[in-house]
């Protein structure tokens, strides 16, 4: 080792020697506790809250909720009764019972204490119902594949959520929660656009093999 | 003599971390009163990590209190795998680089503010307050990617990996903002003693 760095390293040490005599405690100049009462008071238990998360992850999850929700709104209206046609066989039926028996609702939640809107909840609910039964009507190597996929997403997004109740508020676990439920979500709609043109299918089509939106013959 | 001041030590410190579940577990169900005493006890901690990261007393202020009341909204999720104190500091640096997000502003870089916050930090030292106030004005006036690191790491004893996690940057990263840091404190104080020499 050179003098110098025999110096640099001499000057490290009594810095960071400096650095360990720094008191780690330093009370605020005044009592902040007032102010944390009167925000905390705002709502009887912690629990309660539904507006834990910054507003702009409010503002996005509504919209993309909006959008795909209308969508599938039209989307089943249009084809409401060939649904009804297709689900009247037999082995697809048996099938739509144990899909739609299973729960299909991601939890609704951006991270663990920033519970959502029940507004919202109810909403999602009500989008994911429609869509199970969309999702029972198809073949059953398709709808196996999308299954998948879609616990896929929820576990992630369940995983996420564990994540941030050990790191609150961090703002990539939010981005990333976010991103999920956005893939989710569009990836709701893909099936009901899907559903909708195999229910509009010729019916010299085999019955597994999905359409594309303008009619072509697709794979999953 | 010594063996049984350890053992006294340490079931003070048994008792001391019983009674945080205690109070946590109360909170977690609502108790305000629970959360106001965990409060009273990291408070101080929380402020000083706060003031040396964001080197702005007001900011520092905001951002303890900030912490303190989205721990209150996530304690019914804690699940004490953690430490409190441990899980309420991870919560005040995610504070700190939201806030510092939000403002997008040079933290620290007007002298009158990191004269302010070295004033207040050094009021607090058990050593050379002259000393102090030169080390803490050093760090306070550092760029904030740097003075970031030097406080998880040099001050408060993180790793890399953990500092790195929590301030969601590369180890690598890491390990160069406080080599520079240490270049830049290191310098500034070299400076501030030849002033006081010069005085």
């Amino acid at each position: 080792m050179t003098q110098d760095e025999r110096t640099a390293q001499d000057a490290a040490a009594r810095l960071d020697a400096r650095l360990g005599e720094l008191p780690l405690e330093v009370a605020p100049r005044r009592d902040l506790w007032p102010d944390i009462a009167a925000r905390i008071e705002e709502r009887a238990q912690p629990v309660a809250a539904t507006t834990r998360s910054p507003a702009w992850l409010w503002q996005v999850a509504a919209a993309v909720v909006l959008v795909a929700g209308s969508s599938l709104l039209t989307a089943s209206l249009l084809d409401r009764n060939v649904l009804v046609q297709q689900s009247a066989v037999p082995a697809v039926q048996a099938n739509a019972h144990a899909a739609s028996d299973g729960a299909v609702v991601m939890p609704a939640a951006f991270g663990p204490a920033g519970q959502l809107d029940p507004e919202y909840v109810a909403a999602r609910r009500q989008l994911t119902q429609l869509l199970d039964q969309r999702i029972a009507a198809l073949p059953t190597s398709a709808r196996a594949k999308l299954e998948f996929n879609l616990g896929e997403m929820r576990r992630a997004a369940d995983e996420i959520n564990a994540a941030l109740a050990e790191q609150p508020g961090d703002p990539l676990l939010e981005e990333l929660l976010l991103k999920t439920y956005q893939d989710e979500l569009a990836m709701l709609s893909n099936i009901s656009q899907l559903t909708s043109s195999l229910e509009k299918a010729p019916a010299n089509m085999p019955a597994n093999m999905p359409v594309s939106p303008n009619g072509e013959r697709m794979q999953l | 003599m010594a063996y049984a001041g350890e053992v006294v030590d340490e079931l003070q410190r048994v008792r001391e971390a019983a009674e945080e579940r205690r109070l946590v577990t109360s909170a977690a169900d609502g108790s305000s009163a629970a959360f106001e005493q965990l409060y009273r006890r990291h408070a101080a901690r929380i402020h000083a990590l706060c003031l040396r990261m964001t080197g702005n007393v007001a900011t520092a202020e905001d951002c303890t209190q900030e912490a303190f009341v989205q721990a209150w909204r996530n304690l019914p999720r804690f699940e004490t795998r953690s430490a409190f104190g441990t899980w309420l500091h991870r919560i005040a640096v995610n504070v700190v680089l939201q806030q510092a997000r939000r403002r997008a502003e040079s933290l620290g870089a007007g002298d009158s503010v990191e004269r302010e916050v070295a004033d207040v930090l050094a009021d607090h030292s058990t050593v050379d307050p002259g000393r102090s106030l030169d080390l803490e004005t050093a760090i306070a006036g550092l760029p904030p990617g740097a003075r970031h690191v030097l406080v998880l790491v040099g001050v408060y004893g993180h790793s890399h990996e953990e500092a790195s996690q929590l301030l969601g940057i590369a180890v690598g990263t890491c390990k160069a903002q406080l080599h520079r840091a240490r270049a830049l404190l290191s310098a500034r104080l070299g400076e501030a003693e030849r002033n006081h020499d010069a005085g």
